[in-house]
């Protein structure tokens, strides 16, 4: 049984987490080859991955052996990095942030690890134990199909539903499978990464138009007695007013220069 | 009402329907997100007390509307919603746009789901900026529409044409 300890970190050093690592243990002596590999973050959380032909009898065995009555969500996450980069962002807004040129363009996943662009995931969750189980599977590019959890968790249902139209991930057997938040006749599926924001090539975002600067300071000779009785404290106090007043300055400098620029 | 719309009436009878209509204005609370909220603070709350300007937020359906607060995020899928109940009230009809989403998008301008504002289903008397608009802001849009309404025509409202659309506070559409 492997465990996914990338970075090894100081909780994990303490204590090992024996229950969770029962839990993940019983996952994989009942799913035998389907079961891939797990993460626990001690004390906390449980990841499995498996794969997608063990889907239900993965849920299955959490529900009717484990105890994991209560279905907190079925969804599905796109790993690909925006084929969009950050060019739809504004100019002024490079002025702020700062501009980003080497944006990672390689596909990370999450905890457990994946091999895919589409996972799916199904968080269970016991409410005797106290604890919850976070049920990963991965999903080939030229098949995104997944059984239906239905007959195990009815309420799995509109979850469903909604993986259905947000991704395009097809749910074998489920029996009412149409739109649930999207309006009739939209095209697309809106949370795969490279869904455009069509709003955004129509009009592009303006970015900030205009930065005020900070108030000014009190003046220390408007003081009364009682603030000059205050000190050292109010004296670092409008030292810290002035370095934001000049960041704000150099900021407004900045964008005028950059107004300048383009006539 | 046929003299009315031909607007064949006396100056001085015009002036009280339009006193009449000013002071009796009833209307639908469409409460879409978080302006919902300020929309009942401003209407049902005894602090604000919408009731003392003499408008009236209890209709039982939008055919006894006078007026249609249209208050948060308009999503593509609300809209036939919204102009079911447009069509539904009967004239004439005023639409009060609360709050940035219901203006323009807002901060979900870019969202595939959401509708660059109510404007572009429905005619608006009057734009409430704010993210959410104060109460009061409500309120003094319901004023100004009150003045409009106080200074009308009723011919001309009813040939149709085209009124320019209020802002509080102030601003531009563009």
């Amino acid at each position: 049984m492997s465990t996914t300890e990338t970075e090894v970190d100081e909780e994990a050093a303490v204590e090992p987490d024996v229950v969770r690592e029962a839990v993940a243990r019983a996952f994989a002596d009942e799913l035998g080859d389907a079961y891939i590999e797990h993460h626990i973050a001690n004390g906390r959380d449980l990841w499995i991955r498996i794969d997608r032909s063990a889907w239900v009898a993965a849920a299955t065995f959490a529900k009717t052996r484990l105890g994991m009555v209560w279905i907190d969500f079925v969804s599905a996450i796109d790993w690909l990095p925006s084929p969009f980069g950050r060019d739809m962002e504004a100019e002024q807004d490079w002025v702020v942030h700062g501009r980003d040129e080497a944006e990672a363009e390689v596909q990370q996943t999450g905890v457990a690890g994946g091999d895919t662009r589409f996972q799916m995931l199904l968080r269970l969750f016991s409410p005797d134990e106290n604890m919850g189980v976070t049920i990963k599977a991965d999903l080939p590019d030229d098949d995104l199909s997944i059984d239906s959890l239905m007959p195990v968790f009815p309420g799995t249902n509109w979850h469903e539903r909604e993986v259905w139209e947000m991704f395009g991930i097809h749910i074998n057997d489920h029996p009412d499978l149409r739109a649930l938040y999207l309006p009739s006749g939209f095209e697309g599926n809106p949370l795969r990464k490279d869904y455009p924001l069509v709003a955004r090539r129509v009009k592009p975002w303006p970015g900030i138009v205009d930065v005020e600067a900070m108030p000014e300071p009190d003046e220390p000779e408007d003081a009364s007695g009682e603030a000059a009785a205050a000190g050292s404290d109010s004296a670092e106090a409008s030292s810290d007013d002035e370095s934001g007043q000049d960041k704000a300055a150099a900021l407004a400098a900045r964008l005028a220069a950059l107004k300048e620029k383009r006539g | 009402m046929g003299l009315v719309e031909a607007g064949k009436m006396p100056k001085s009878i015009t002036k009280l329907l339009n006193i009449s209509r000013k002071y009796s204005i009833w209307v639908y609370q469409w409460g879409l997100a978080c302006c919902a909220l300020e929309m009942g603070a401003a209407f049902g709350s005894p602090r604000y007390d919408v009731m003392r300007l003499g408008v009236i937020p209890f209709p039982a359906s939008p055919r006894q509307a006078d007026l249609v607060v249209i208050s948060g995020t308009v999503t593509d899928k609300m809209v036939p919603a919204i102009l079911r109940l447009y069509e539904q009230m009967p004239d004439p009809k005023y639409v009060i746009s609360m709050g940035s989403c219901a203006n323009c998008g807002g901060p979900y301008w870019d969202s595939y789901s959401v509708t660059k504002g109510v404007d572009q289903i429905i005619p608006v008397d009057v734009y409430v900026p704010g993210c959410p608009p104060r109460p009061e802001a409500l309120l003094e849009g319901i004023v100004l529409l009150q003045e409009m309404i106080h200074n009308e025509d009723p011919a001309e409202r009813w040939k149709g044409n085209d009124r320019e659309p209020i802002v509080v506070g102030g601003g531009e559409i563009s």
